[in-house]
């Protein structure tokens, strides 16, 4: 009789299949997810309760909570602060949280629900900062108080502890401190004991799930989760595959806990243990790459593969393809960078550039590492800690364990500053109307923004391990036990806040645009200006006049003013957030990125002089507008972007979209591989690449349902395009197609 | 100061060469091919291209042409191309992008203050900058201080050509030239004619004369329906390219082109007749022409 038993391919295509079906049920459920995919799975029906909701990056979302599970409030406005309270109430949330064993998979878990659907309200009132809301109202700020996680943990601290290890530090330190850090200690203390109850669970149901599996290769992985997960609700891993398991149950605590996607250097974590298991021949590549597989499955974590050690060696290892290798069998959403650079093993952009152009699926990405340690050491970071800074964000990387740094959080719309600053020149009665006297009034506001900004930002760093403090990554960084202080209250070591700018093209071009019809040619006035801004263009000479300024020459185009301008507004961008620290002395860096809120801040922006209508999307990042060149051609892109570098170890990354039937794909890959080389070269640091076939894009841009498996790089994360909202389809469409018109 | 008409610059060309290049479009042609998939750049003089869809109906040309070439007629906006001497008022004036003018005077700097800017991404990807048209070698002196600037910058160079015009034009180019790409349509003279206006011999001439020099020279076949669409018509050619190779004792490589429709706007836009319109948009048997070429070693 024929024996067949299950191929780890044939598991994998089940699990990919299962990943589909629970997709398309978020989208019936939750609707558009305009956001990282994250691999959340929803609970079951019984259990669901669909709300309005804050994500982990401060955005609105619709989510499904526990129905029937509510925390405990200890404050009067109904919310609950604080470590002692955050803490206890994790506890109960996860030792609440359902189970889940997919026994095609090697791994037990997924998770349900996000903990901070739970944050309401988000802030404690008791902390007052309105009197800074005028102004970051009055420039739209995203000032980013009361955000969360955005910097990575080190994991080898709990892969070297476990859970118990790391209760028995949290009392040791406790003991040692006391009565410092009291609820502190009492709180992350409560998240482990939460955690080893729900890794307990999932090992008792393995176990009864093998009895019940009649399939021998399922019994048998049912059997090894159950015991894998005995053992790790105490133990540290042992094995390669324990390491995985590890990582999941404390990445899926991370993310349900605050959005933490920040996973880091999976290649050197699981270098030991792959060693170990391979050469006592316990571990087979495909074995491995099954395991991680497993893991990528379960969360979209952000992962740097390759780059430098302290010493600047390349970490670059056999691990480093494997875990390439499982994101591309995998095929779902995955936010795995391929580190490119001066020394780095040119192999894995090769490689990198083989599934990018084979897959078509937006994976991997391509991290500059050169210019980000060259640039995160001008803060003053000795060059050792620069070197181990990570990637592990939409467009940010973080020093493991070490790095506090609210990064992707805080942005400043430079089209909202510059809407202000105009308004302001013309309302002034004697001065006159300039190009300089706008500039001027521009750069003026703009300190104002980031003074605005700065100052929010203390307001979040000395009140923020009392509202929601970071128990999770608290738990494998260097500092916040030993010290009994959360990461966001001294725990860490180095604090570099964030600060993004955003509508860098939509205000050059505006510059621009001025410059050419109101300045040079005459052929509006500012006054005129000023009405079509405010009719928003309508009006019989409205379409002409909004056609006329944005037909000036773009940022992008290369040698015109607006490139010019795109580079001052950058410098002085710089030179603001870097000049000195916030009032409570914390330094901030400077980024260009607009993430996911490109759309939103957009939305609340009115008509700029670069023809944009109110309402529209502002650009992209640091990318110019679509259309910005009639060939759209990405080395010009390349070009401009990596001019406009803030320059300060935070990234301004590189969108670009290519269509493969540019070239055979020998060619193709040779051209994509020079052209991400070059960027970086020229002093890019971050490339989040679509190659994209065109046609099967606009059939699922009529039709979403048609191609349910698409995945697209929507910015610095991938998503399945059936999954995001109309908006940001057009959004990726229009991108696609502007580059298309050559 | 020499210049030259140029009516496009193309950053990111994936077609026109090895690596990453930048082509550059000289305006004018001595062929007339029907298919042309340039037609914009068949006449040597500028001319400016009118895409109604972009069109919004302001009128505002009609107010600044000289010519009375731009009407309006009821609702109807009426482009009497006859009047036209492209002087580009209408297209300053025509900010929906509906106007164009193809074919601007540039100086050889203008020219390189463009295509400079991707040199890293020609260093890295054994690219450079290629020439095309129309047919670039028409415009020699431009042509030969473009060309021998880049060289001078140590830009890998390239030029498409489809030899037509004494070979002294040609000839004073190569210097500064590292790759041709020259175009082979039929060798049979009289369709030759039929199909591009002009016969072959010439041609022929001319790609007798490049097999002798030591240039590298990569003959290309645009493969058109009704034109040399068959096995026979390609097995000449790549008869031809083999007493070529044998010319030169060494191989010279022969590539086919498939024949595509993507120029249709352009000839609207230009208000000339596509006469490439009733052609099928691919050949059917590419792959067996393919074939037939990889017989001859190829």
């Amino acid at each position: 009789m024929a024996v067949t038993t299950l191929t780890y391919g044939q598991r994998l295509d089940a699990l990919r299949a299962a990943k589909l079906e629970q997709t398309r049920e978020k989208q019936e459920v939750l609707g558009a997810m305009d956001h990282d995919d994250w691999a959340v799975v929803l609970p079951p029906p019984e259990l669901r309760e669909v709300i309005d909701a804050i994500s982990g990056s401060g955005e609105p979302i619709t989510d499904c909570i526990y129905k029937g599970w509510h925390p405990q409030s200890n404050h009067p406005s109904g919310g609950f602060f604080g470590p002692r309270a955050v803490g206890d109430n994790y506890r109960d949330f996860l030792e609440h949280h359902p189970v889940y064993i997919d026994p095609n998979s090697s791994l037990a878990g997924a998770y349900m629900f996000n903990f901070m659907s739970y944050r309401k309200p988000y802030w404690n009132p008791d902390f007052d900062y309105s009197h800074l809301q005028p102004d970051q109202e009055k420039y739209q700020l995203i000032h980013g108080i009361g955000g969360s996680q955005h910097f990575c943990q080190d994991l080898q601290i709990g892969l070297d502890l476990g859970w118990q290890g790391l209760l028995e530090k949290i009392r040791r330190y406790r003991k040692l401190n006391y009565p410092h850090g009291h609820d502190f200690y009492h709180g992350i203390g409560s998240v482990v004991h939460g955690v080893q109850d729900w890794i307990r669970r999932h090992a008792d149901a393995a176990r009864a799930m093998a009895e019940r599996e009649t399939d021998p290769v399922l019994r048998r992985n049912l059997e090894e989760i159950a015991a894998m997960n005995a053992h790790l609700v105490t133990e540290p891993p042992r094995t390669f595959r324990d390491a995985c398991q590890w990582i999941l149950w404390y990445q899926m605590v991370a993310r349900m806990f605050n959005g933490s996607g920040s996973l880091g250097q999976l290649d050197v974590l699981l270098a030991p243990y792959y060693e170990r298991d391979t050469a006592a021949g316990l571990l087979t590549d495909e074995e491995a790459i099954f395991h991680i597989a497993c893991l990528l499955l379960r969360d979209t974590a952000y992962i740097q593969l390759g780059g430098p050690d302290a010493d600047g060696r390349d970490v670059t290892n056999h691990l480093s393809y494997l875990v390439l290798e499982a994101g591309h069998r995998l095929g779902i959403p995955a936010n795995i960078g391929v580190s490119v650079g001066e020394g780095i093993d040119p192999g894995l952009l090769q490689r990198g550039v083989e599934i990018i152009v084979g897959d078509r699926h937006g994976y991997p990405k391509f991290l500059g590492s050169d210019h980000v340690v060259a640039g995160t050491v001008r803060n003053g970071v000795p060059l050792e800690a620069a070197r181990q800074r990570t990637y592990s964000g939409c467009h940010w990387s973080a020093i493991p364990g070490r790095e506090y740094g609210l990064m992707d959080i805080v942005k400043i719309n430079f089209g909202a500053v510059f809407d202000v600053a105009l308004r302001d020149m013309l309302a002034g009665e004697r001065a006159p109307h300039t190009l300089d006297a706008l500039w001027e009034r521009f750069v003026h506001h703009l300190a104002r923004a980031v003074a605005v900004v700065a100052e929010g930002l203390d307001v979040h760093m000395a009140h923020m391990h009392d509202v929601f403090p970071e128990l999770v990554l608290d738990l494998c960084c260097h500092g916040p036990i030993e010290k009994g202080l959360d990461a966001s209250h001294g725990g860490v070591e180095f604090y570099l806040l964030g600060v993004d700018g955003a509508a860098l093209a939509t205000v050059a071009d505006s510059f621009a645009a001025i410059e050419q019809r109101v300045v040079r040619e005459g052929r509006l006035t500012w006054e005129d200006l000023l009405r079509h801004l405010d009719a928003d263009w309508a009006g019989p000479d409205g379409e002409r006049a909004r056609l006329m300024m944005s037909s000036v020459p773009r940022f992008g185009h290369g040698n015109t003013p607006a490139d010019d301008y795109a580079w001052r507004i950058s410098e002085a961008f710089s030179a603001l957030v870097t000049a000195k620290p916030t009032p409570a002395g914390f330094r901030m860096v400077p980024g260009l990125f607009s993430w996911a809120l490109t759309i939103a801040m957009g939305a609340r922006l009115g008509a700029t002089p670069n023809g944009r209508r109110a309402g529209e999307p502002i650009s992209q990042g640091a990318n110019p507008h679509p259309g910005f060149r009639k060939d759209g051609a990405p080395t010009a892109l390349a070009v401009a972007v990596a001019a406009v570098q803030p320059g300060y170890g935070n990234t301004a990354p590189l969108q670009i979209d290519l269509e493969p039937s540019i070239a055979s794909d020998e060619a193709a890959r040779s051209q994509i591989a020079s052209l991400i080389r070059t960027h970086f070269d020229l002093g890019g640091t971050q490339i989040n690449m679509n190659v994209l076939d065109t046609q099967k894009l606009l059939e699922a841009y009529e039709d979403p349902s048609k191609y349910p498996d698409l995945v697209v790089r929507v910015t610095g994360f991938s998503a399945y395009f059936s999954s995001l909202s109309p908006e940001f389809r057009k959004m990726v469409v229009d991108r696609v197609l502007a580059a298309e018109s050559a | 100061m020499i210049r030259g008409t140029v009516f496009d610059i193309q950053r990111f060309s994936v077609h026109d060469g090895p690596g990453i290049r930048s082509t550059v479009f000289l305006k004018g042609c001595s062929l007339r091919c029907f298919w042309c998939h340039n037609p914009e750049g068949i006449r040597p003089q500028p001319e400016i291209q009118f895409e109604p869809d972009k069109c919004i109906g302001c009128g505002e040309c009609v107010l600044v042409c000289p010519q009375g070439a731009q009407l309006l007629d009821g609702d109807q906006r009426v482009f009497v191309r006859d009047r036209c001497d492209a002087c580009g008022q209408c297209v300053e004036t025509c900010y929906a992008g509906a106007l164009s003018l193809v074919g601007r005077a540039m100086a050889v700097e203008d020219v390189l203050a463009e295509v400079m800017q991707d040199r890293p991404f020609y260093d890295s990807s054994g690219g450079g900058v290629t020439l095309s048209g129309g047919e670039p070698v028409l415009q020699t002196e431009f042509a030969r201080a473009l060309l021998a600037r880049l060289q001078a910058g140590d830009v890998h160079t390239a030029i498409e050509t489809a030899g037509y015009y004494p070979w002294e034009r040609l000839e004073t180019l190569l210097p500064h030239i590292d790759l041709v790409m020259m175009d082979l349509k039929q060798m049979d003279s009289a369709r030759h004619r039929a199909a591009t206006g002009a016969p072959n011999e010439r041609i022929l001439q001319t790609a007798r004369r490049l097999a002798q020099t030591a240039i590298p020279v990569i003959f290309r076949v645009p493969v058109i329906p009704t034109v040399n669409d068959t096995p026979g018509a390609i097995r000449a050619i790549a008869a031809f390219v083999g007493e070529l190779s044998a010319l030169r004792g060494a191989a010279l490589p022969l590539e086919l082109l498939p024949f595509h429709r993507l120029a249709e706007s352009k000839y609207t836009s230009l208000g000339r007749e596509y006469a490439a319109r009733s052609l099928p948009a691919s050949v059917e048997h590419f792959a067996e022409l393919q074939t037939v070429v990889q017989e001859y070693g190829f």
